[in-house]
């Protein structure tokens, strides 16, 4: 397009450009909006009166590009972005406008994304994905801007209809406005205050009658992040910045009230105490009292605004910090900051008051009873499952309380005082403690440093500790390459270890230098100094000489350098090629499988090494008592904790494991081996499988139809492997055999090893009239005089990585209403995990650590279950049984469907309410009598061969050569 | 205002009478101007659409075809830049595109100002980013859905040919979107036009559900097959009649009999005439595994058939209006297929409806409607 028909056309956008003392960088910003893919576009450069030259560069623009630029001037500086984007506003002449600042640029095809958008759903705003580009980073790191507002192209009637839009992107820059939109509503930013994008955003939102999201990048936000680092001279201009965010919040809050959208401020009171309170949080710590007092002020003044609902809708600890700043508890919050930044750290003494765990004893009892129910709110941290963990699980706050060091001796006293949460270290336990010493980088942590701890003692509710370090002696970095040095203690409780981190952050604590000496000789360096790392915690450095750095740094850029760097990649490569499924996968394929099967070796495996349980320990265990004579190998994923003694122990996917399933005369698991290994022609694979199906399974589910034909195929190929596959009833040949296209002659017809111990149980019972406890009662405090019941949940997927399950019911009053009749045993599925309250101690159990559920069911007087397998097991038992399902429709018709409708065939009561449960709950008796018919009838029709004598059967079958004469 | 409407409806400057759109050179290049296969039906439907508006249309082909398509009498040129099959990759391959694409350069440059290049294919692209585009509108396209095209070479061919493309149209917004995800910020969407609009809609009177689609794995007639096992026994005097033939015909066969469905199933080989087929059924059914913008269910809808579909792309969930004019399916779920099957088999009066409101729906992609979408762009680009 000609450049000069601009001059007399309204142009589709004005880009207003504002510059303040830029020059180098302005004439980029500029080139990037002339280079739009759309033509139809002027810029509007407004100078905030600079000091350099850059308004001389705007004319410069203006003069080459008539028509297409326009520069204007401030009479005076504004100091902000606010008076110059507003004379932007005024000079434009488009009918949609942007903003750019000098310092970043637009994206080429920025404007034609935004106006098609704009032109196609008429929308007066129209926002699209900025992008933090790390321009002096290494690899030009760049940041998307709140991606998960930005994922697909929509349009909004409202800014009420997500509100993470308003709360959340706050910037001004990454938008087009409809012109016309910004003159009806009178939009202009605020002058003389900081944050003016969050109240023009907010206004732009509010006021907007429809808006348009688009997920194309439209904005580089171009981030200098060598800018120096914050003096304490900043330290004014941080309070007084943080009282203008206090106040655009307060506007902010106005214009939302006076716009009629009060729900839109409970998401920003939700964000408030997640991000903003935090990013300021978080350095609270590393300020000195006065700062801390200053900025409380403040904060508590905004505060007292913040819904109080909205502290339900924030993690515990981003509640717990507001409100112990709110109530000046300086003592508590300091700690709770420690865990706002580690967040897996255990950092107050915690209390339990009445079954429930709560951050801290004060304020539960501060004021009338709103004010009391608001703190047992906020400070109530049950859920976290803190008093559920051992003392080596935790991760405990260990706070520097002094430092000493002596520069000629070359020694540092240290001290600090140990959280013990809930009295985890008991008073009598045995202390001992050790500070380790070891590099921050991880490719040369050749060795650690260990010094011991002289004192360790109670006192309070703290473990105080006092130790003295020789580092010019006992500390012997390498020198250059090893020049930060963390600190830990770790604390032996009666010779279990935990380890603790030692927080420093308070503001002048840790100083001084002490000599050390470097192995590369004093020549590198010469002494050894205390810093705080950014989470606040204590560790060394040991600075290299100017000189010495310099000369390493040409060394590491040039040709030596490159070399070392080269080989040593090359070296970590090899080995991790090494050790890479792919290559074991190769080893054990092309060595191990050359070697000759050995007789009587049997591998076992239970759910992928998880657990020792199942059929696969029950066929073990038979083997065992008829003393065969062969060599049993199991394996393990992650400890090998709980696996019998009297086998060779593998870890799942080690080369030993690898080695001995190539050589094993047989395979016997319950779920699958590593599907790429093939198994040979004379290794005999039992497949047990752990429990008939409900669900749709293999290709009955829509995920493995879904595949192509190939990798169908390639399933088959790995379902082939099984030779022989437990069936507990002819339900088991239309479902699983039939879902996993088993053949005929695979199929054996004899039951699970693991319910042979259900069946004997039962009938034991039936002959003596009575029911025997095992030890398992005891171990688990049961009293007599309590019937046990067993809840067995089936594993629940929930949305990302969580892995809590919420129990669909209130345990507490579970407790309360049968506590003095029943215990209440929960066992979760092994991918879940619960936490129970202190409340119900003894009265509901958490069982899930438990490997093997076969023993608990044979403990349990009644079972509580949805859609587990478990039903087709306990049933054998003949006892009652209550089918809680919650989620029918939607697990049966939103998953992947079931093979029968269970509320037809359930041989108990199925009941879909917490109320429904508990009535039917009410009687274990008339239960028994009431399904004694449906319950035989179920377990005819789904476990008619599970007749107590697998494992017997399987022995006579495959492993009765074995037997000693 | 949806996603369905026209993205330049709304343009200023609408309040005077529109002006009417200029006339143009419209190139489109394909990988052969007459293989057999969806974009060349699309392309040639396109073309005559195009010259009705008066534009000046050239259809390009880099190579013969394999398979060639009958495409009848065309009102407007075409050429095949290779006389055999071009080079293999490597330096051969890199000289002749040089020399082919200065074909390509001379025909672009013999263009009135405004012209328009269409790349339907990016293999075809290569050779489009080898010739002189100067001051010509170059739009590429992806015929197919994202999650199609990435599970393929051509997703990376993609993101390196039409990087700097004009625009870059994928089927729907949906998709479009996806793209963008990827770093292709000039990708934008244009869905296709309805194949024909019967004058005629079936009576729905048949107790048929039928099926159209190659015999390939793709379409997932086995997901059908099984799907049909859950639902025959409810109906008996239903029938299910499956189109198409191809390479899978004898193992689907098998799995029929085998699924005991050979009562109820009729396998009625490949068609040519889809009205007539559509007419002799009530529901129809879509089973794919994946698809771009399926011209199968448009037909049905125009044919007043109404769709149980496995939801296995943006451009069906774009056709059908779920419980509106049609019901979908988690994808692979033939238990759910099955009881949306069932749902329209039992309820005649539901037929019925669905049927009308999908013949009524399916409008949105009339031929009409979509040129003006198409020059509504051509002239966007242009500002």
């Amino acid at each position: 397009m000609n450049e000069d028909q601009g001059l007399w056309q309204v142009p589709d956008v004005s880009v207003v450009v504002i510059v303040y003392n830029d020059e180098a960088r302005l004439t980029t910003a500029v080139r990037s909006v002339l280079e739009q893919t759309h033509r139809s576009v002027e810029v509007v450069i407004v100078d905030d009166h600079s000091t350099d030259r850059s308004y001389e560069v705007a004319q410069g623009l203006a003069t080459r590009h008539p028509g297409r630029v326009r520069a204007f001037r401030l009479d005076e500086n504004s100091g902000g972005c606010g008076a110059p984007r507003n004379r932007g506003i005024a000079e434009a002449r488009g009918t949609y406008v942007l903003f750019l600042d000098s310092d970043d640029v637009l994206e080429r095809n920025a404007c034609r994304n935004m106006l098609e958008a704009a032109e196609t759903t008429g929308a007066d705003l129209v926002s699209g994905l900025c992008v933090r580009v790390h321009v002096d980073s290494r690899g030009g790191k760049e940041v998307k801007w709140y991606p998960w507002l930005y994922t697909r192209t929509r349009t909004l009637e409202s800014v009420s209809e997500l509100p993470d839009l308003l709360v959340f992107d706050t910037l001004s820059t990454n938008k087009c406005y409809r012109r016309e939109f910004l003159a009806r509503e009178g939009l202009r930013f605020p002058v003389g205050i900081h944050y003016e994008d969050l109240l023009f955003s907010a206004q732009a939102y509010a006021a907007a009658r429809r808006i348009t999201l688009i997920p194309n990048r439209v904005y580089d936000w171009r981030v200098v992040d060598k800018a120096a680092a914050k003096s304490i001279s900043n330290r004014r201009a941080e309070i007084a910045n943080f009282a203008h965010r206090m106040e655009i919040h307060r506007r902010v809050d106005r214009l939302l009230a006076d716009r009629g959208l009060p729900e839109l401020k409970f998401f920003k009171d939700v964000k408030f105490l997640k991000h903003d309170l935090v990013l300021h949080l978080r350095d609270l710590p590393f300020r000195d009292a006065s700062y801390r007092e200053e900025f409380a002020a403040i904060a508590r003044g905004y505060l007292e605004s913040v819904d109080r609902a909205a502290f339900a809708e924030v993690e515990p600890i981003h509640a717990i910090c507001a409100y112990l700043l709110q109530r000046s508890d300086w003592d508590n919050l300091l700690p709770a900051v420690d865990t706002l930044t580690n967040r897996d750290k255990i950092s107050s003494p915690l209390v339990e008051r009445d079954g429930r765990v709560y951050w801290c004893a004060e304020h539960l009892d501060d004021g009338d009873d709103q004010e009391r129910a608001l703190a047992r709110r906020v400070l109530d941290v049950t859920e976290l499952g803190y008093h559920t963990k051992p003392v080596e699980k935790m991760f405990l706050r260990n706070v520097l309380t002094g430092y000493e060091d002596d520069e000629r001796a070359g020694t540092v006293r240290l001290a600090g005082r140990v959280t013990n949460p809930l009295g985890v270290v008991p008073p009598g336990a045995r202390l001992t403690g050790e500070l380790e010493f070891g590099a921050r980088r991880k490719g040369v942590r050749f060795q650690t440093f260990r010094f011991p701890v002289r004192t360790l003692r109670h006192e309070g509710e703290a473990i105080a500790w006092e130790a003295s370090v020789d580092l010019a002696r006992g500390l012997r970095p390498l020198g250059v390459v090893d020049a930060v040095w963390d600190v830990r203690l770790r604390l032996y409780v009666d010779g279990v270890r935990t380890t603790t981190r030692l927080t420093a952050s308070e503001p002048g604590l840790a100083v001084g230098r002490s000599p050390v000496r470097p192995r590369l000789t004093r020549l590198v360096a010469d002494h050894i100094e205390p810093e705080v790392s950014a989470r606040g915690h204590l560790a060394f450095r040991v600075p290299t000489r100017e000189k010495v750095d310099a000369l390493v740094g040409r060394g590491v850029r040039g040709a030596p350098g490159r070399l070392a760097k080269a080989g040593y990649r090359k070296a970590k490569r090899v080995r991790r090629k090494f050790t890479s499924g792919p290559t074991k996968i190769r080893i054990y394929h092309e060595v191990f499988s050359r070697l000759p099967v050995k007789r009587g070796l049997v591998v076992f495996e239970s759910h992928l090494g998880r657990q020792y349980s199942d059929s696969p320990k029950a066929l073990y265990e038979e083997m065992r008592r008829q003393d065969l004579d062969f060599d049993a190998v199991w394996s393990y994923a992650g400890r090998p904790e709980g696996f019998p003694a009297d086998a060779t122990l593998v870890r799942r996917w080690s080369l030993p494991y690898l080695a001995a399933l190539a050589r094993a005369e047989f395979w016997v698991d319950n779920q699958s081996y590593p599907l790429k290994l093939t198994k040979r022609p004379r290794t005999t694979y039992l497949q047990t499988w752990h429990g008939s199906a409900l669900k749709r399974m293999g290709f009955d589910e829509a995920e493995w139809k879904l595949r192509t034909r190939g990798a169908q195929q390639e399933q088959q190929r790995v379902l082939d492997r099984f030779d022989r596959f437990l069936i507990r009833s002819e339900h088991d040949v239309r479902t699983l055999a039939r879902a996993f296209r088993l053949k005929e002659r695979t199929l054996l017809r004899v039951g699970y090893p693991r319910n042979d111990a259900l069946v004997a149980a039962r009938r034991r019972e039936e002959e003596t009239g009575r029911r025997e406890r095992g030890p398992l009662a005891a171990g688990l405090g049961i009293p007599d005089d309590r019937a046990v019941l067993l809840y067995a949940p089936t594993f629940r997927q929930h949305g990302g990585k969580q892995r809590r399950f919420e129990l669909p019911f209130d345990v507490e009053r579970f407790a309360e209403e049968f506590g003095d009749r029943y215990v209440l045993l929960v066992r979760s599925h092994y991918l879940n995990h619960v936490v129970l309250p202190p409340s119900v101690r003894g009265r509901v159990v958490d069982v899930s650590a438990h490997h093997d559920v076969t023993p608990l069911l044979a403990l349990a007087d009644g079972l509580i279950t949805d859609y587990s397998s478990v039903m087709f097991d306990y049933a054998l038992l003949g006892r009652p049984m209550f089918f809680f399902a919650y989620d029918y429709e939607e697990y049966v018709h939103e998953g992947r469907g079931t093979y029968f409708d269970l509320r037809e065939r359930a041989p108990g009561p199925v009941v879909r309410t917490e109320e429904e449960l508990y009535v039917a709950l009410a009687s274990l008796d008339e239960q028994v009598v009431k399904y004694r018919e449906a319950r035989e009838g179920f377990v005819a029709e789904f476990g008619e061969y599970d007749t107590g004598t697998a494992a017997r059967s399987i022995v006579d079958q495959f492993f009765s050569q074995w037997r000693r004469a | 205002m949806t996603a369905h409407d026209s993205p330049l409806a709304d343009s200023p400057g609408a309040d005077g009478p529109v002006a009417a759109e200029p006339r143009r050179d419209v190139f489109f290049v394909s990988n052969s101007v007459d293989e057999l296969g969806g974009v060349t039906t699309w392309s040639h439907q396109m073309a005559r659409l195009f010259t009705g508006r008066g534009h000046r249309v050239h259809v390009v082909g880099i190579t013969p075809p394999e398979v060639p398509q009958e495409l009848g009498e065309i009102p407007y040129p075409t050429t095949t830049l290779y006389a055999g099959q071009p080079p293999r990759p490597g330096r051969a391959r890199e000289a002749s595109m040089r020399e082919e694409a200065t074909k390509l350069t001379a025909l672009f440059r013999s263009a009135r100002p405004g012209a328009v290049v269409i790349v339907t294919q990016v293999w075809a692209m290569e050779w489009v980013a080898q010739a002189d585009t100067h001051g010509l509108t170059v739009i590429g396209m992806s015929h197919e859905s994202y999650a199609y095209s990435k599970a393929s070479s051509r997703f990376h061919r993609v993101r390196r040919y039409y990087r700097d493309v004009d625009r870059m149209l994928a089927l729907t917004r949906e998709d479009a979107d996806l793209w963008i995800g990827q770093g292709m910020n000039n990708a934008s969407y244009l869905p296709n036009p309805l194949p024909f609009m019967p004058e005629v809609p079936s009576a729905r009177t048949e107790k048929a559900v039928v099926s159209i689609g190659r015999l390939h794995d793709q379409k997932g007639i086995d997901m059908l097959l099984d799907t049909w096992a859950e639902v025959a026994p409810r109906h008996p005097d239903w029938r299910l009649r499956i189109y198409g033939s191809g390479e899978d015909e004898e193992i689907l066969k098998k799995q029929c009999t085998a699924l005991g469905l050979d009562g109820s199933v009729d396998w009625m080989g490949r068609t040519s005439d889809v009205p007539g087929a559509l007419r002799g059924g009530s529901v129809f059914a879509l089973s794919s595994r994946g698809e771009g913008f399926p011209l199968a269910l448009m037909e049905a809808m125009a044919m007043g058939v109404p769709c149980a579909a496995f939801d296995c792309a943006p451009g069906v969930r774009e056709i059908v209006r779920d419980g509106e004019d049609g019901l979908l399916a988690a994808l692979g779920n033939t238990g759910e297929l099955a009881r949306r099957l069932d749902t329209l088999m039992s309820d005649k009066e539901l037929r019925d409806g669905m049927g009308e409101r999908a013949r009524a729906n399916i409008q949105r992609y009339t031929t009409t409607e979509i040129v003006n979408r198409w020059e509504g762009l051509f002239g966007f680009l242009e500002r």
